[in-house]
């Protein structure tokens, strides 16, 4: 699993992230969400070691900043918000840089057929001879997640649970491809892995997440289950906006019906 | 003029997966390295001796002096004149195009070339430095060093060079295009500035050996001059192709190349390196020889694409190829004199970096 207590980071000076505590368990899908700037993608990056961090953040009971990259690589994989691209490359050698670090997990035979594998499930089915740079924004983002895909194949290796770190996977995708996608993580969790997910769109998170961290100027405003953490008065305090909480009546999923802006 | 037939390349390559040019950069390579032999023995045989190719390699493979085809004179002219430009042409070409495609793969952009951003001409500060300061104030140094001087100098002056533009282009793992291209002239003519000083300094014996030395030139080579500089270069040359992975990891971005396992900082200082040396030792016995970096690598990505695995052994290939025809060249247009052989890649060279810049108009943000 993945601890992190009291965890705090500081950028050119000034503190973007202050005394979180987060927890994202093998089997489940951990959402974190909160306005723009609350310092979600800091938080993210601290947990993928990309930045210093006071406190602690042990995954799988390795500390984050003591492991080697190729080490951290074979335990988690990271979906950023955007990559922007020097050379062209095609969709397919792309996608195959997911396998660099030779830790997919499948057997070596069977790494050649994983981009394509890779490909089919983000929905990109014959994409693989195209030009990564002629593609659509969401397109593009689902090229990176089948190489995030490719890098942790299995979700659990060697008895130990991987984990995926997407930031905002489907900011810039249609609703299929949304549900799509987070269909794709809740198979990797169902399958034994973790993910750590950043999401703006709250039914969505409500709909999927098993945990949500509630972020709200770089530090942690609530913390539980979709159903324990999302009210009225809660929404309103964290991203000013006046929403309407309510229960779907199939089941205990709540939804969240922008009404406003808060006066 | 990207190759739009890849999705739908079937026969040849039916086996591999859409979108794989592993293939097709195979044969390329072997491709490029007999059309380098080709051109390395046209240029043995080419010039005012009347010996041909099939002498010579008949020569080459034949077993005892006695029944040798060649002249003696001729058999001086091609080993002891030719041959050295030859082998020297190409390793220079290799170490040029080879450092040009790995710098590129380290900033993270197509126009970065040791020629423009300055590390040629921080290793020609400390190669004129050598031979202007050799005899006074520098007299430990080659004295202790040799002729490894001149190199090591060129060497450090490319180093140095390279260091300070990745410090001032590179803010928190973005390389910014303006500012090192700007930093890069800024470079040039402080490096510019100082070696006008030595010439300044310069007495007339060594004011004419720098002269020639700037306009770059392989007349002089000798199997001297590739004892001292060779195996710099074949080392950085044997040593590039190990951060291909790396470099294509590094073209997703910093963090995604730490992301999958690769050792960002240790790769970009181990590259920095390794280009230091092969300009650096390039530049002292050859001086400035401008746009092979630029222009190899970027004509090989628009035909087997930009994987590194390929590119950079591609690129010392067709790099070897190109100098030494520019040699031949340079031999051949005004014989029996010849012209510097910086003249003909820049003459060469420019326009194609204009080209290059219409075509990535909108394409590169700078």
């Amino acid at each position: 699993m993945i601890e992190a207590h009291d965890v705090s980071v500081k950028l050119a000076g000034k503190r973007i992230v202050s005394g979180i505590d987060f927890e994202a368990h093998p089997g489940e899908i951990a959402a974190i969400v909160g306005p723009n700037g609350s310092g979600k993608t800091t938080f993210l990056k601290a947990l993928s070691g990309d930045l210093g961090y006071d406190g602690s953040v042990v995954i799988n009971g390795r500390e984050v900043s003591g492991m080697r990259p190729v080490e951290a690589a074979g335990m988690r994989a990271v979906l950023p918000q955007a990559t922007s691209l020097a050379f062209p490359f095609t969709v397919q050698e792309i996608v195959r840089l997911g396998l660099i670090g030779g830790r997919s997990g499948v057997l070596a035979g069977e790494n050649e057929r994983l981009p394509e594998r890779a490909l089919a499930k983000v929905d990109l089915d014959g994409f693989a001879g195209r030009f990564y740079q002629e593609l659509s924004g969401g397109e593009q983002q689902r090229v990176q997640l089948a190489r995030v895909l490719c890098q942790v194949w299995a979700p659990v290796l060697d008895g130990r649970p991987r984990y995926l770190f997407l930031d905002e996977p489907v900011s810039s995708l249609d609703v299929k491809h949304q549900l799509i996608i987070m269909d794709i993580a809740r198979d990797f969790a169902k399958r034994g892995g973790g993910v750590v997910t950043i999401l703006h769109d709250l039914n969505l998170t409500a709909m999927y997440a098993d945990r949500i961290f509630v972020m709200h100027r770089g530090s942690l405003a609530a913390a539980g289950t979709p159903a324990a953490v999302l009210s009225d008065s809660l929404i309103e305090k964290v991203f000013d906006c006046r929403m309407r909480v309510g229960v779907l009546p199939t089941g205990d999923v709540p939804f969240v019906l922008p009404q406003s802006v808060a006066l | 003029m990207v190759d739009h037939s890849i999705a739908g390349s079937s026969g040849l390559m039916a086996r591999k997966a859409a979108g794989d040019r592993s293939a097709r950069a195979r044969l390329a390579i072997v491709l490029l390295a007999i059309l380098l032999a080709a051109v390395a023995l046209f240029s043995l045989t080419a010039g005012a001796s009347d010996a041909s190719a099939f002498d010579a390699l008949r020569d080459w493979f034949s077993s005892s002096d006695a029944e040798s085809v060649l002249s003696a004179r001729d058999r001086i002219i091609i080993y002891d004149i030719r041959l050295p430009r030859v082998v020297l042409g190409a390793l220079i070409g290799a170490a040029l195009a080879v450092s040009g495609a790995v710098m590129q793969g380290l900033f993270r952009n197509p126009l970065a070339d040791p020629g423009i951003v300055g590390v040629s001409a921080g290793a020609g500060l400390g190669a004129v430095s050598v031979i202007v300061l050799g005899g006074t104030a520098l007299a430990p140094f080659t004295t202790l060093l040799g002729s490894m001087a001149l190199p090591l100098a060129a060497f450090i002056g490319g180093l140095v060079t390279t260091l300070i533009l990745y410090q001032v282009a590179t803010r928190q793992g973005r390389t910014s295009v303006a500012t090192m291209l700007l930093a890069g002239i800024a470079l040039s003519a402080l490096a510019m500035a100082l070696t006008g000083v030595l010439i300044y300094m310069a007495d007339d014996r060594q004011l004419r050996d720098l002269t020639f030395w700037q306009l770059g030139s392989l007349a002089g080579a000798t199997w001297t001059k590739i004892g001292t500089a060779g195996p710099i270069m074949l080392i950085a040359l044997v040593a590039m192709p190990f951060f291909a992975r790396g470099l294509n990891a590094l073209s997703l971005g910093e963090a995604t190349a730490g992301h999958l396992g690769i050792q960002v900082q240790k790769l970009k200082y181990v590259a920095i390196a390794g280009v230091s040396a092969a300009v650096g030792a390039s530049v002292a016995v050859s001086g400035g020889i401008g746009f092979v970096g630029i222009v190899v690598p970027h004509l090989l990505r628009l035909t087997i694409g930009p994987d590194n695995r390929y590119l950079l052994p591609a690129s010392a290939l067709l790099g070897a190829t190109l100098l030494i025809l520019a040699d031949t060249v340079s031999r051949a247009i005004v014989a029996p004199a010849e012209l510097p052989i910086g003249i003909i890649t820049a003459t060469v060279g420019g326009p194609f970096f204009l080209w290059i810049l219409l075509r990535k108009r909108g394409v590169i943000d700078l």
